[in-house]
């Protein structure tokens, strides 16, 4: 009897635990076994808490960071879908996240305070990850060649029309014909020195050359597609309407906009006592292309798919683990 | 018999009278203090793609537009539907109208914007526009309501006896009875259309809705403040207009 109220309470406070955001965080969602990830020795049975973001894209890249330490062994916590970054940067800095994947460009200009972005993208990784470990002890391993930032893109028929491919030609458009360049932004974008002014002055036209329309973000897509609404729209490079509505993202050529791209990050001290993590995950972070997260993005916002099921997935078809 | 009437006509009383002289005042201090405080300072290159004077002029201008449009269908299309559901034949139709503008209150006006783009595919000004006059709707239309059901039934048969017909005992009795009604009612759609005026930029048509959003993502208060008080000060001053047109348009003898 005094065995059973035991596990019963046991059970209890299990149940409690889970149940209480603020300490405990959950597990991995799917079991997953080792592919080309192998095993590692270091890590067998480590307690890892893995943190992301709220958005789409940060809860998947969450998953697929705790699906890759998983595989290698790791008794994985998470703690995916903190609202904001700067708490999300605030719990890894305490140590209450282990591991989570950053951007390069957001730290560089919200967490480093920096107002303008390195040009090139190597030349930014270097310059952040040098700077945050001497500042905050915070480790940056090699970025993925995954880029979410702010872009121009166009609907396919307009593109055929004005033949405009890179933000150059589209400089030349306004320049000549303002009045095939109708381009929407939202009011960020509108006014931020990284954003359409900056751009209008790196590529050397005159920004109210062209009509801008404001609308709202998420609209700016939509009608991007629709074509005579907005010959063109500000989009954010690796968002899942890109592939859905079959937009074609213009290359920034002069490199003017910022480079975010997706780093592990973690503490000195946790690095240095678990090295093996840095191996482990550059695969899976040199896999992570514009392509094959704004598939991933798409599976999630637009045909509703749960994002650690697409994570797994997109773990599975590149063999870094097997199913369990 | 009159004051049957007077006892349930919304009156001007001394205290709104004074209210109409000081309104346009505040607004004028309030509306300057706040461009002078945001002008005269410095500002970062961000700040001052929004905070210069052709930018706000044109928003405010914008802002000003919208409503006045909203006004204009609001009043177009409130009054003769009030007219309507109250007239002796039509009284089925009240609850489907009261229940569409009932609907049109109660959904989240950032939802009918964003619907009534997807439906058209279009953007623009009466994009911006057609959702907040959908939303101001109701007040216009229940008050005219309101005001046509108080009326004194045995004023109605007067006009009978007076030989009235039927279009006559309405734009003569009725409708005179029911414009303290109207135009109390065309007031709140006023305020309500000046407020939510601030979303129709979502839909590219403008307005102030721009520097408050602007403000509050970039996390600039100066732009969000200069936004939300020029917005409140316009509130206010449609608030003075419409409380004018009651000073001036309702019936003499309901003064």
């Amino acid at each position: 009897m005094r065995r059973v109220l035991g596990a019963v309470v046991a059970a209890m406070c299990a149940l409690t635990l889970s149940a209480c955001g603020l300490g405990s965080g959950g597990t991995v969602p799917f079991m997953v076994a080792p592919g080309s990830i192998k095993p590692n020795a270091a890590l067998e049975g480590l307690k890892i808490t893995v943190g992301s973001k709220e958005y789409t894209e940060q809860v998947i890249m969450g998953y697929i960071l705790e699906y890759t330490l998983a595989a290698a062994g790791a008794e994985v916590r998470d703690l995916t879908g903190i609202v904001g970054s700067r708490s999300t940067r605030e719990a890894q800095l305490r140590g209450q996240v282990d591991v989570a994947y950053e951007f390069t460009g957001n730290a560089w200009i919200n967490y480093l305070g920096h107002e303008k972005p390195i040009p090139d993208s190597r030349e930014q990784y270097e310059a952040v990850r040098d700077e945050d470990l001497e500042r905050n002890d915070m480790v940056w391993l090699p970025p993925g060649p995954m880029d979410d930032t702010y872009a121009l893109a166009a609907s396919r028929k307009v593109v055929e029309r004005t033949g405009v491919r890179t933000l150059s030609q589209y400089a030349d458009l306004v320049k000549t014909t303002p009045a095939a360049a109708k381009t929407c932004v939202d009011t960020e974008f509108r006014a931020r020195q990284d954003g359409y002014p900056g751009m209008a002055a790196a590529y050397g036209f005159d920004p109210a050359r062209a009509q801008t329309p404001v609308l709202q973000v998420g609209i700016i897509y939509q009608a991007t597609a629709y074509g005579d609404q907005c010959d063109f729209g500000e989009v954010f490079t690796t968002d899942g309407r890109i592939a859905a509505l079959d937009l074609v993202v213009l290359t920034d050529d002069k490199q003017f906009f910022a480079h975010y791209n997706p780093s592990v990050t973690m503490k000195r001290d946790f690095f240095d006592a678990h090295p093996q993590i840095a191996e482990v995950t550059a695969p899976v972070t040199a896999a992570l292309t514009n392509d094959a997260i704004i598939e991933m993005n798409k599976q999630v916002d637009v045909e509703g798919r749960d994002p650690a099921v697409v994570a797994r997935d997109w773990m599975l078809a590149e063999g870094f683990v097997t199913e369990r | 018999m009159t004051t049957a009437v007077d006892s349930t006509a919304p009156k001007t009383t001394p205290a709104e009278r004074l209210r109409l002289l000081i309104q346009p005042a505040l607004v004028l201090i309030v509306g300057a203090a706040v461009i002078y405080w945001a002008f005269n300072r410095d500002l970062t290159a961000t700040q001052q793609e929004n905070i210069n004077v052709g930018n706000v002029s044109t928003l405010i201008w914008q802002h000003l537009l919208i409503t006045f449009a909203v006004t204009a269908i609001v009043l177009a299309v409130g009054v003769p539907l009030g007219v309507l559901v109250t007239r002796p034949g039509a009284k089925v139709l009240r609850p489907l109208f009261i229940g569409v503008a009932n609907i049109g209150q109660a959904a989240p006006a950032i939802g009918l914007l964003v619907l009534l783009f997807l439906w058209t595919a279009k953007t623009g000004f009466w994009i911006g526009v057609l959702p907040i006059a959908l939303y101001s709707l109701l007040p216009v239309l229940a008050s005219t309501i309101l005001g046509l059901d108080q009326v004194d039934r045995s004023l109605m048969d007067a006009g009978r006896g007076l030989g009235m017909a039927r279009g006559a005992l309405l734009f003569r009795v009725e409708l005179p009875l029911a414009v303290p009604y109207i135009l109390a009612g065309l007031r709140t759609s006023l305020v309500i259309a000046v407020g939510t005026a601030t979303l129709s930029f979502l839909v590219n048509a403008g307005g102030l809705g721009i520097l408050i959003d602007t403000g509050y993502k970039l996390q600039d208060n100066v732009t969000l403040i200069l936004g939300s008080v020029l917005a409140v000060c316009l509130a206010l001053l449609v608030d003075w207009f419409g409380g004018l047109a009651e000073f001036f348009l309702n019936p003499k003898g309901l003064r």
